[in-house]
């Protein structure tokens, strides 16, 4: 009866303590348990609860093979090491060990007591009887005056053995305790070690964040600019022609974001000879490229054709820019010309149309020397023609600038001034519009009131006029005819004699910034024509420089690039590099330059990181190079042109 | 590895109540500084899952858990631990598991086998009352069954 009794209650009887847990099995013990339960009246703590419920995950955790100080130490024997009454067997042994003085006198105070409490000031009883108490220690019972404490006492063998047992067990309980410590400073360092990690991860990602910060700045200012040229541009349909200083994003078609990153995917492989100049209208718009092969071309960046020639300069074409439409450039005949590229393209169809109308009357004039690798005639075309039959055909150069006395090595426009710098030591501002030259700044004239100032002003380096750049550059040299430097050998071991005065300038309002030949970058004022400043700091020709509001930079050839601040003019930054800098650009995160490799260096600002474009890249050193936003190109000894993504 | 675990009748001797108050000292000095030794733990808990008062063993048996989920290397020698807390709380069925789990890495440990005796014998106590109960209500039941039938044959004479 009981069975069939407890079948039926398995069966019928939805325990309370059942739904309390949830659980499936309902059996006798469950059952036993409920009483006992509500007898002790348990409140199911959220806590009891919580230890209920984390059972099976904890059932599920690994549990590996104990090792190091967990095999050593099991918990239960650090914990009767270290719990307080481990210690007791000392204090009992100390105890032992306290000597009574007087055994007939145990009710009272003992004199050393007594003593003790003096020392501190306290009144005691009988404080007046130094004396006697003096006189009552030497009363010593059984022991004579000098003898040890220890002679006193006397332990017995059992004590001994209990005391040498407890002994022992405490020196057990130590070793514990120093595994313990051992094995708490080990996990502690090892924590601390992948704190340090997360750490230097959390600098790296401030780093790139940081990065990320300038460029949006450079975006905002970009859009503004945008936004109040439009505004401006109600009516009159020009275009956004952004100076060159434009920091913003530029606009890229969008399989250009799809295209890997550092890599080189177009080539321009039409010149002869190495490139001497370069400069682009946009992304994917107009190159202009210039080579020691006497040719300057136009090519279309969209589709990666040669358009034109820039015909019109004899030698070579040493410094480019190109400003939308509008193209300058500078060369060894002395002369700055001023180019329409809508101009030029035209001129070059109506050229190769008149070609291949009719071959034997093809009109060239004014340009016998340059080799045009699209005729094959050459004995037809080598002949002049004196009289061009059609119309007069469109002219790709607007203007020639005449004025300088030597080649033409660097050049600088926006809007209607350009600056050029030429190798006869003077730097020239131009008005384009009218083709008059406005000022002549002298270097060498700059170079001589410089050192001819008697004292040392208070410049702060306390350098005082020591001749800005080349160490011995003297007067001497600087005032030779010939200018001439031998550049060290590049990373493929060529080199040659650099020739160029002025290696770079830039100029904004009136602000004009040059670095020449002896080693110096001087900041112009245009309105007066005065250099009223020169940063010292390079040992050979600055060969490139750029300005932005806070910093400038120079490459030379002494390998190096220095980046220095603008109000202070003091050197913030030199990156030096193994082979000398020809040609750089830099932007508020980084500093692309060709260093005189094959690969195209590039210096992350806020990382200091520096790393190089190699892949499908040059054979040979890189000499010239500019960048909009992602989009580089780069010219190179191996008369190659090549597009990158960055 | 043999482990040097108590036997479960170390469990049921508490600490005296100035022991336990400095191995709580002890803890929360330690938590205070920020980081807790595992022994401290340990001694902590163990102080209060010997004692009598089931709040202290439910704190206890919390503070295992968290030395269990924390340190790998101790995991094996907590088993042991939880399951002498859940005995002594009365969950016997835990107990079992983490015993059972016990016994599967140490076949050979004796206090293990003789916690897994110690909790059979819990769960047939507990049976026997159960029994007892279900036997008793069983009887009631038959009683009143009997009185209600008697009632309702004596109703129609």
């Amino acid at each position: 009866m009981v069975q069939t009794a407890a079948s039926s209650s398995r069966t019928n009887q939805p325990g309370r303590i059942m739904e309390a847990r949830g659980l499936s099995n309902f059996n006798f013990s469950t059952l036993g348990r409920a009483p006992l339960r509500l007898a002790m009246k348990q409140p199911v703590t959220s806590q009891d609860l919580g230890i209920l419920e984390s059972t099976p995950d904890l059932l599920q955790t690994p549990i590996p093979e104990a090792d190091g100080v967990a095999k050593e130490i099991s918990l239960l024997k650090g914990f009767n090491a270290t719990i307080p009454s481990s210690e007791k067997g000392k204090a009992r042994r100390r105890q032992v060990r306290n000597v009574q003085f007087d055994d007939e006198n145990e009710g009272e105070d003992s004199s050393h007591r007594k003593l003790g409490m003096q020392a501190r000031g306290m009144l005691t009883e009988g404080a007046h009887n130094d004396e006697e108490h003096g006189t009552h220690g030497r009363k010593r019972r059984g022991a004579k005056r000098g003898d040890a404490l220890t002679a006193s006492k006397i332990l017995g063998k059992e004590e001994l053995s209990r005391q040498r047992r407890e002994i022992l067990q405490d020196k057990e309980n130590l070793h514990v305790r120093r595994r313990l410590a051992q094995a708490e400073i080990d996990e502690i360092t090892r924590k601390i070690n992948s704190l340090d990690l997360i750490r230097s991860q959390l600098e790296q990602d401030l780093l790139r964040i940081q990065e990320e910060d300038l460029e949006l700045e450079d975006e905002l200012r970009g859009v503004q600019e945008r936004a109040e040229f439009e505004e401006q541009q109600q009516g009159s349909t020009a275009t956004f022609q952004p100076s060159r200083r434009r920091k913003g994003p530029a606009f890229l078609p969008s399989e250009h974001d799809d295209l890997p990153h550092g890599v080189a995917f177009m080539t321009l492989a039409s010149h002869n000879a190495p490139i001497t100049a370069l400069d682009i209208s946009e992304p994917y718009g107009l190159l202009v490229s210039a080579s020691q092969d006497e040719s300057t071309r136009l090519w279309d960046l969209s589709s990666g054709e040669e358009i034109a020639f820039l015909r019109g300069h004899t030698g070579i074409v040493k410094c480019l820019q190109v400003e939308g439409n509008l193209c300058v450039s500078g060369g060894t005949d002395n002369t700055v010309r001023v180019w329409d590229l809508r101009a030029v393209e035209d001129e070059e169809e109506a050229l190769n149309q008149s070609f291949v109308g009719s071959l034997a009357s093809s009109p060239r004039f004014n340009a016998p020397s340059i080799p045009d690798a699209e005729e094959e005639d050459d004995t037809a075309v080598l002949v002049e023609r004196p009289k061009p039959a059609a119309p007069a055909r469109p002219r790709g150069c607007l203007r020639t600038l005449e004025g300088h006395t030597k080649t033409v090595s660097s050049i600088y426009f926006e809007d209607a001034c350009l600056v050029s710098g030429a190798s006869d030591k003077t730097i020239r501002q131009w008005d384009i519009n009218t083709g008059q030259c406005v000022l002549t700044m002298d270097i060498l004239w700059a170079l001589s009131h410089a050192a001819s100032q008697p004292a040392p002003s208070t410049s702060p380096r306390g350098s005082t006029f020591s001749i800005p750049g080349l160490p011995g550059a003297s007067l001497l040299s600087a005032a030779s005819n010939s200018f001439s430097f031998p550049s060290p050998p590049m990373a493929d071991g060529s080199w040659d004699m650099y020739l160029d005065f002025v290696g770079g300038v830039q100029f904004w309002g009136y602000a004009l910034v040059s670095g020449s030949g002896d080693g110096a970058v001087r900041m112009w004022d245009m309105r007066t024509g005065q250099a009223h400043r020169t940063l010292v700091g390079h040992t050979a020709p600055v060969t490139c420089v750029q300005f932005d509001e806070l910093h400038i930079v120079s490459g030379s050839l002494d390998k190096t690039i220095r980046i220095w601040d603008l109000r202070t003019g003091g050197i913030a930054e030199t990156l030096r590099f193994d082979y000398p800098v020809t040609s750089l650009q830099f932007d508020s995160r980084k500093v692309v330059s060709c260093a005189g490799e094959s690969g195209i260096k590039v210096y992350n600002r806020t990382t200091m990181q520096m790393s190089t474009l190699v892949t499908n890249g040059h054979t040979q050193p890189v000499e010239r190079l500019r960048y909009m936003d992602r989009y580089l190109v780069s010219g190179a000894r191996d008369s190659t042109v090549k597009v990158w993504a960055i | 590895m043999h482990t040097d675990l108590p036997y479960a009748a170390d469990a049921e001797v508490s600490l005296s109540y100035d022991e336990l108050e400095v191995l709580r000292r002890q803890f929360q000095r330690e938590e205070e500084q920020g980081h807790v030794t595992t022994q401290t733990k340990f001694n902590y808990a163990w102080g209060l899952v010997k004692s009598p008062q089931r709040e202290q063993q439910v704190r206890g048996v919390h503070l295992l858990q968290e030395i269990y989920r924390a340190e790998p290397s101790r995991r094996r020698e907590c088993l042991y631990y939880l399951a002498l807390g859940h005995y002594k709380m009365g969950n016997y069925e835990d107990a079992k598991k983490f015993n059972e789990l016990l016994m599967e890495k140490e076949p050979a440990n004796l206090q293990a086998q003789s916690l897994a005796a110690l909790i059979d014998n819990g769960v047939a106590k507990e049976g026997y009352i159960g029994m007892a109960i279900a036997g008793g209500a069983a009887a009631i039941g038959t009683l009143l069954i009997a009185g209600l039938i008697r009632r309702a044959a004596r109703r129609p004479e």
